[in-house]
């Protein structure tokens, strides 16, 4: 996470010193090809960032100087606010369902494409388009047109729309996150291409059926990539935003069902106006996502299988 | 490109109060239609030939973005000259210093007094109302006709206006109106009519959960029993009236402000008739004389002066006042209502005729209500969809309220 300077490992000696200052000179050569970077990433990322964790003590609300009101905006979060809980509870639900779907129908995509003879080509930029699309806003329009009342889903299962029920609502909002399976289908497929032929020939050999080659063969050596789009995905899906402000209409309706946490945290910034508050909900989620992606790294070690490992 | 330039020197020459060559350039930003919008043109073109020396450029947005716009342009310190501004708003950027005091700066003797006092904050003239509406009950003239159901009157109560539902449902098959229980403005009514306000002013709450809970008790009844639009539909109102149940034709009246009622005459086929908001069981009317919206001067303005006089041209002048009709409400200038009145057309003279026959019946209106209001309207909607949805009940959801509302009027 922390990206520190090393130095070069070598030790300062008398000799090694003018080998030292030609170092530095190429290092300062190298700072100014990074420059732009740094710059950018200073100036438009970690400066903002600053900024924001300094509001989130504050009660700015755009219009006046911000004060300083200590830890206000964190009690009142976790003590006041019924609707922050609210969408604390959208989001996880969200996340459980969204994120198990998505890489369940990537992973049988994948499957189903990586014994395809012909037309494969064809078909992993067909199932990759929605990716493509999906993120657009106007797919989202759709899409509430398809759930709302008197839309597709409504005409062809007679469900009502969905959009306007409060135990459906979220669920029209993660399946237009899971139909954007693009991603993390493409790196199913390439993982799946890196698995050696001679193991599944062995087990052909052993007498293993399809199934077991599944589970005994393509599950484990896939491991490290299922791993990191578990982790991709899990940080995306707590951050949703898109989908739940259109689906939604803005409102993160009916009765909050799909009011989820950035969407919340909009709505207090841009609404209410209440940017000190908001900040310290952004800082709340940062910390939430860090902690559930160390986690996942730490359940990694009993369920990842890296190849290189095994020869050490 | 010299010409240009010689121009210029000369008409500022002229003005006098211009320094350097060149227009007096003014910004001046509004929400609304398209058909305001040629309207506000027309009339901005007339001051520009009486004022040579300025030019007035504007420019215009849907109100949810036009409001998020303005709120980052204030904070960037770079807030238009000329700003229209909604009642919601004057309390925020006031108290921000983003506005201009304009006492003195615009005539304001025509304006009716009780209108003229909304737009005071901390006892500076920080806006001047533009125009005037008023809530109604806007109902299918045909369907309610029809079904036989005693036509809604003067002074008639919310009882009377909870059977006239309940017996629109038994004859229509429809429920007669929109659930008001998530309309925070329709709530204010009731409110008043008890003798209680919104906001006291100092800005705190002026009522408790009790109040809250008889109100949503009251409307969730009548949810429950058909005679108001069921949760489903309440859910999807968002200020267009194509979303409101009686534009979708699933209900026979709906509560809304006068003004924007004509966008029903294009959905409902029976016509639409606007009736008054039912008063308290004594005969108290709840309903009021509202600012529809207001102008305000940009406190870092270069050009006070100049915007000043731009804001009241378009209040007050006879000519400015002709053409702009009542796309911003009824005109706020008394003198200037009774010129224009008989000019009206259509549905401009509907709304005045309407507001003809409350005048002198109403109380006075509120002051602008503090900062947190603008928030507060959204949440008051969020939680009443837990009361129909029948998530909570309305004693749990009114006490939520007055917590968030706590919160919000304390920041």
């Amino acid at each position: 996470m922390t990206a520190t300077q090393m130095p070069p490992a070598v030790r300062p000696s008398g000799a090694a010193a003018a080998k030292k200052a030609a170092g530095r000179r190429r290092e300062g050569a190298a700072w100014v090809f990074l420059s732009p970077w740094v710059l950018g990433a200073c100036v438009l990322t970690l400066l903002p960032m600053a900024v924001s964790l300094y509001l989130s003590f504050t009660d700015y609300d755009l219009f006046n100087p911000p004060n300083w009101v200590g830890l206000r905006n964190y009690t009142q979060m976790f003590t006041e606010d019924p609707r922050y809980w609210r969408s604390v509870v959208t989001t996880l639900t969200y996340v459980v369902i969204a994120v198990p779907l998505q890489l369940g129908l990537a992973l049988v995509v994948a499957l189903a494409l990586k014994n395809m003879r012909r037309g494969r080509g064809f078909y992993r930029s067909a199932f990759y388009a929605p990716s493509l699309l999906g993120a657009s806003m106007s797919i989202a329009l759709v899409w509430r047109a398809v759930f709302n009342d008197g839309g597709t889903v409504d005409n062809l299962l007679g469900t009502g729309g969905w959009v306007n029920r409060p135990g459906w609502s979220l669920l029209a909002v993660a399946l237009l996150t899971v139909w954007q399976f693009g991603a993390p289908m493409v790196i199913f497929l390439a993982g799946l291409q890196q698995i050696p032929g001679e193991l599944y020939e062995a087990a052909e050999v052993d007498g293993a059926g399809k199934w077991r080659q599944f589970l005994s063969i393509t599950v484990p050596m896939l491991s490290p990539v299922i791993f990191f789009n578990v982790v991709l995905q899990t940080i995306q899906a707590f951050q949703v935003f898109t989908p739940a402000f259109a689906v939604s209409a803005g409102k993160g309706g009916p009765a909050d069902s799909t009011l989820v946490y950035t969407l919340y945290l909009y709505d207090r910034a841009f609404v209410a106006s209440h940017m000190g508050y908001a900040s310290a909900m952004a800082w709340v989620l940062l910390v939430v996502i860090g902690a559930v992606t160390a986690v996942l790294f730490r359940t990694s070690r009993s369920w990842v299988f890296y190849a290189s490992e095994g020869e050490r | 490109m010299a010409a240009v330039l010689a121009l210029c020197v000369v008409l500022s020459g002229c003005s006098g109060e211009e320094t350097g060559g060149g227009k007096v350039v003014l910004q001046y930003t509004w929400w609304g239609n398209p058909d305001r919008a040629a309207r506000t043109e027309e009339a901005v073109a007339l001051f520009e030939e009486r004022h040579p020396g300025v030019e007035v450029q504007t420019s215009f947005a849907g109100y949810e973005a036009y409001k998020q716009k303005l709120a980052t342009q204030a904070a960037g310190g770079d807030a238009p000259d000329v700003m229209q501004l909604d009642y919601r708003m004057i309390d925020q950027y006031a108290s921000g210093g983003v506005l201009l005091d304009l006492r003195g700066e615009v005539r304001t003797e025509d304006i009716e007094r009780g209108l003229l006092a909304t737009g005071v904050v901390d006892g500076k003239q920080y806006a001047i109302p533009q125009g005037r509406g008023t809530e109604t009950v806007v109902y299918d003239t045909k369907a309610w006709e029809r079904s036989g159901v005693p036509l809604p009157r003067e002074g008639w109560t919310w009882d009377q206006w909870a059977d006239a539902m309940r017996e629109l449902r038994e004859k229509t098959g429809r429920p007669g109106g929109t659930d008001p229980g998530q309309s925070e403005d329709a709530f204010e009514v009731w409110l008043r009519g008890q003798g209680k306000e919104l906001y006291t002013d100092d800005r705190r709450l002026g009522f408790d959960a009790d109040d809250l809970a008889e109100w949503w008790t009251f409307t969730d009844r009548l949810r429950r029993e058909g005679a108001v639009s069921p949760a489903e539909q309440t859910t999807q109102l968002d200020g267009a009236v194509e979303n409101t149940p009686l534009g979708r034709g699933t209900a026979i009246s709906d509560f809304n402000w006068d003004a924007p009622s004509s966008g029903y005459l294009a959905l409902v086929e029976g016509g639409v008739t606007l009736a008054p908001m039912p008063s308290a069981g004594d005969g108290t009317p709840g309903q009021y004389f509202k600012p529809s919206m207001f102008m305000g001067v940009g406190a870092s303005t270069p050009h006070a002066k100049r915007a000043a006089q731009l804001v009241d041209f378009l209040v007050n002048d006879p000519d400015a006042a002709k053409i702009l009709g009542a796309t911003r409400g009824i005109p706020v200038n008394e003198t200037i209502r009774e010129d224009i009145a008989p000019e009206l057309k259509d549905f401009d003279k509907t709304i005045a005729d309407f507001q003809a026959s409350l005048d002198g019946t109403l109380n006075a209106p509120p002051k602008a209500p503090p900062s947190g209001d603008s928030a507060l309207q959204t949440t008051f909607q969020r939680d009443y969809d837990q009361v129909s949805y029948e998530r909570m009940s309305p004693r749990e959801a009114a006490e939520n309220y007055i917590t968030e509302a706590k919160a919000e009027l304390r920041s």
